[in-house]
């Protein structure tokens, strides 16, 4: 079975992606900031982190570079809604920084969970 | 003094002379003036020292010689003889001479001539006074010229300038006051109480009585009415110039047209405000998001719960519907304030403007046509290709709606202008050496212009409620700024409307402007006219040309035309004319073997096996998918 750390700010849509994804029989692991997926990432049951861009206490930019760091083969979904400072450049930069996919708000839960399941299939046992 | 020098004769000449020689003497010597005493045979008899100094010579010299030895024999017989002759007859000659003489050059004289009498009454003699007033001339020249550049100072000064008496009544004005009031010639304004010019009442006397209390004073913005009814919003200075018994003489004013500063100051105000707008709009569409990315997903899983068809599931689809709308709201707030992603490319801005235009033609009313005017100079601009066409289509609609009652001609306009002049228009540094202007103008409804500032505000309208969102133009203007472009509008009720866009020229490099002979051919084919106008306009600068085809006769008759074989072809899968199975056989029958990539939608097994199969698609795609995606397989599938 597949972990997913969810990482997201708004406790409304976090829980609505968290249904969503036990429905799939995913494990989910929740992450309600930057801060808090850094600390409590799990290398080893973790596959994929879907994470909003931008988030109180370390946005979602970071996130990214740091876990890539900590486990090169982790899949990336980035998720945004616009970014509220500037020109929402922001999903572009992850897709830079290695997402593996962007989607902006709103986006259809099947669209994600294809994604996830495409990105669990291409995955290469190291 | 005549009375003096009107010596009796000869004899008594010399007895005067004896009895006050030395006086006279000294006084004839001394005087400034040149003085001689000629004979009738036009012989120097007498010159004082004067006279000696201004011919550089002597006494000894002179005297004895004619006039012709001593002026030459062109300006006697020209200037002297006649005035000569004519007092020897009586008259007491003065004028102002000018000589032109080969010792002293152009010089300027007073001469007096008068007449010597003997008692008889006979004319003997000639007393000739000769005043040198080169010096005189010379400073009167001076003057002259100083004025005279004052005069041309104070027409071409570029600052209105007039002068009133003490009243109010305008004396003098310039050129550029002229300009200002749009006045041709200075008759309809001089002698007409400057009072009369002002908007407001009772206003020129409270400045008159503060002129006076403070000589000088800068009056700020005031108001003129110009000839022809305009309002000109003015900087007014003005000046007195104190007269005698402490009464002011006149009053000069300086009047400065402000209307352009005015009309910056508006617009960099209005685009603070839209920033403000934008962000505060932006932040609020972002948290929009989210909550409408719950509510979809909850429908999502409501409807995965429900029997696919029952009542409660129409019901959760309406909901997903309504979450679909509100998604296309917050997007375009999101677009308006800037916090959309634009994929931007090299775009060839007259490209998007014929597509938009065709566009609109098909479905225009009849009582409206398009007349466009498209620079030959053409140029790209780094551009998201559907926004800018989106920018372009609507513009043109609401024209076309502002004109839908009583029919009219909607003009558009594409030229290329240098940036410098771009910088004056817009007093902003300019991002780029040449600029593209658009203009887009329509003999519609207009609009007031106290509206115009508020135009590109999100939800505002000046169409009924209800009809449309009222976001159309700030999402414009949104995707406008982010090309770094300008856009303004003029607008009169009833007269129409006209949106000027500026957007900064993108360099071309090279390697995408290659040479179109060696154009590599891609062939397009989907049943989207809209997707394959989008796709051929991001794919133009980049070497490749896209031929698109929509149905079967197309396609065989392209492939089959097509001197050298097209690289690719990118088969979309909405294309209703063409099946996978046709494309098949067609590759087949034709016997070609050209990569392909395919863009389905998603559920659409069926489809893609049906050609996966045949194993001439390379790479595959699923929407919806970016431009960037597009490119980067286009490469990987010609390598």
């Amino acid at each position: 079975m597949s972990g997913i750390l969810l990482v997201e700010d708004d406790k409304d849509l976090r829980e609505m992606l968290k249904a969503s994804l036990i429905r799939r029989k995913y494990k989910v692991i929740e992450a309600e900031n930057g801060k808090d997926a850094i600390s409590h990432f799990k290398p080893l049951i973790t596959d994929i982190i879907i994470t909003d861009l931008i988030m109180p206490d370390e946005d979602g930019l970071k996130v990214i570079i740091k876990l890539k760091e900590l486990k090169p083969t982790l899949k990336i979904i980035a998720i945004s809604g616009g970014g509220k400072a500037g020109p929402g450049s922001y999903l572009n930069l992850a897709k830079a920084l290695g997402a593996d996919a962007i989607f902006s708000k709103p986006f259809s839960v099947i669209d994600l969970i294809s994604k996830i399941e495409q990105l669990l299939l291409t995955e290469q046992p190291v | 003094m005549d009375k003096k020098f009107n010596f009796a004769g000869e004899k008594d000449y010399l007895k005067y002379l004896s009895h006050e020689k030395v006086i006279s003497d000294e006084i004839i010597n001394h005087s400034r003036s040149m003085i001689s005493i000629i004979n009738r045979d036009y012989i120097y008899e007498k010159v004082n020292a004067t006279f000696c100094n201004a011919h550089h010579s002597h006494l000894e010299v002179i005297v004895g010689k004619s006039l012709v030895d001593i002026w030459g024999k062109e300006v006697f017989e020209n200037e002297i003889k006649k005035n000569i002759d004519l007092c020897f007859s009586g008259k007491t000659i003065r004028y102002e001479a000018c000589f032109k003489t080969p010792k002293l050059g152009i010089r300027y004289f007073d001469v007096i001539f008068r007449p010597l009498s003997i008692e008889s009454g006979e004319i003997t003699h000639l007393l000739v006074e000769t005043f040198d007033i080169n010096e005189l001339k010379r400073s009167e020249q001076a003057v002259f010229e100083k004025e005279e550049e004052l005069r041309k100072f104070e027409t071409n000064l570029p600052i209105g300038y007039l002068r009133c008496d003490p009243n109010g009544k305008i004396l003098l004005v310039n050129k550029a006051m002229l300009r200002i009031m749009e006045c041709h010639d200075e008759t309809s304004m001089v002698n007409v109480n400057l009072k009369c010019f002002y908007q407001e009442e009772g206003l020129f006397d409270m400045q008159m009585d503060q002129l006076i209390d403070n000589n000088t004073k800068s009056f700020g913005r005031v108001s003129l009415t110009n000839l022809k009814g305009k309002e000109i919003p003015c900087r007014i200075s003005g000046f007195l110039a104190p007269g005698r018994k402490g009464k002011p003489s006149f009053i000069d004013f300086a009047v400065e047209d402000s209307t352009r500063e005015l009309m910056l100051e508006n617009r960099l105000l209005q685009s603070q405000k839209l920033q403000t707008i934008g962000a505060l709009a932006g932040g609020i569409a972002h948290d929009f998001n989210n909550i409408l990315a719950t509510i979809l997903g909850y429908s999502d899983m409501l409807l995965d719960d429900l029997p696919k068809g029952s009542a409660l599931a129409k019901k959760v689809s309406k909901i997903k519907g309504a979450v679909i709308k509100a998604n296309s709201i917050t997007s375009q707030i999101l677009t308006f304030s800037r916090q959309v992603e634009q994929e931007k490319i090299q775009v060839r801005v007259s490209e998007v403007l014929k597509e938009t235009i065709g566009f609109v033609k098909s479905a225009l009313p009849y009582n409206i046509s398009i007349k466009s005017h498209i620079s030959k100079k053409d140029t790209t601009v780094l551009a998201d290709p559907t926004q800018l066409f989106r920018v372009f289509l609507n513009l043109m609609t609401n024209a076309i709606q502002s004109m839908e009652e009583r029919g009219g001609i909607l003009a558009v306009n594409m030229a290329v202008f240098d940036g410098k002049f771009i910088q004056h228009e817009l007093n902003k540094d300019i991002v780029a050496d040449e600029y593209v202007l658009l203009t887009f103008k329509d003999s519609g409804k207009g609009m007031d212009p106290s509206l115009i500032g508020r135009i590109f505000e999100p939800f505002f309208t000046t169409r009924e409620v209800g009809k449309g969102t009222g976001l159309g133009l700030s999402v414009i203007h949104g995707i406008v700024t982010e090309m770094e472009g300008e856009i303004l509008i003029s607008s009169l009720p009833d007269k129409g409307s006209v949106f000027y866009i500026y957007l900064p020229v993108s360099k071309v490099y090279p390697e995408f402007n290659g040479n179109p002979e060696k154009k590599k051919k891609i062939i397009f084919i989907t049943g989207n006219k809209y997707e394959s106008r989008i796709l051929s306009l991001a794919l133009k600068n980049t070497g490749y040309e896209l031929i698109y085809v929509s149905d079967r006769r197309n396609l065989i008759r392209v492939l089959g035309c097509i001197s050298d074989c097209p690289e690719l072809i990118i088969y979309m899968s909405d294309s209703k004319q063409i099946q996978p199975e046709d494309l098949v056989s067609i590759f087949k029958n034709l016997k070609i073997k050209i990569p392909c990539i395919l863009i389905t939608d998603t559920n659409q097994e069926l489809l893609e096996e049906k050609i996966l199969n045949s194993g001439i698609v390379k790479q595959q795609l699923i929407k919806p998918v970016s431009l960037k995606e597009i490119r980067n397989a286009i490469q990987i599938s010609l390598k």
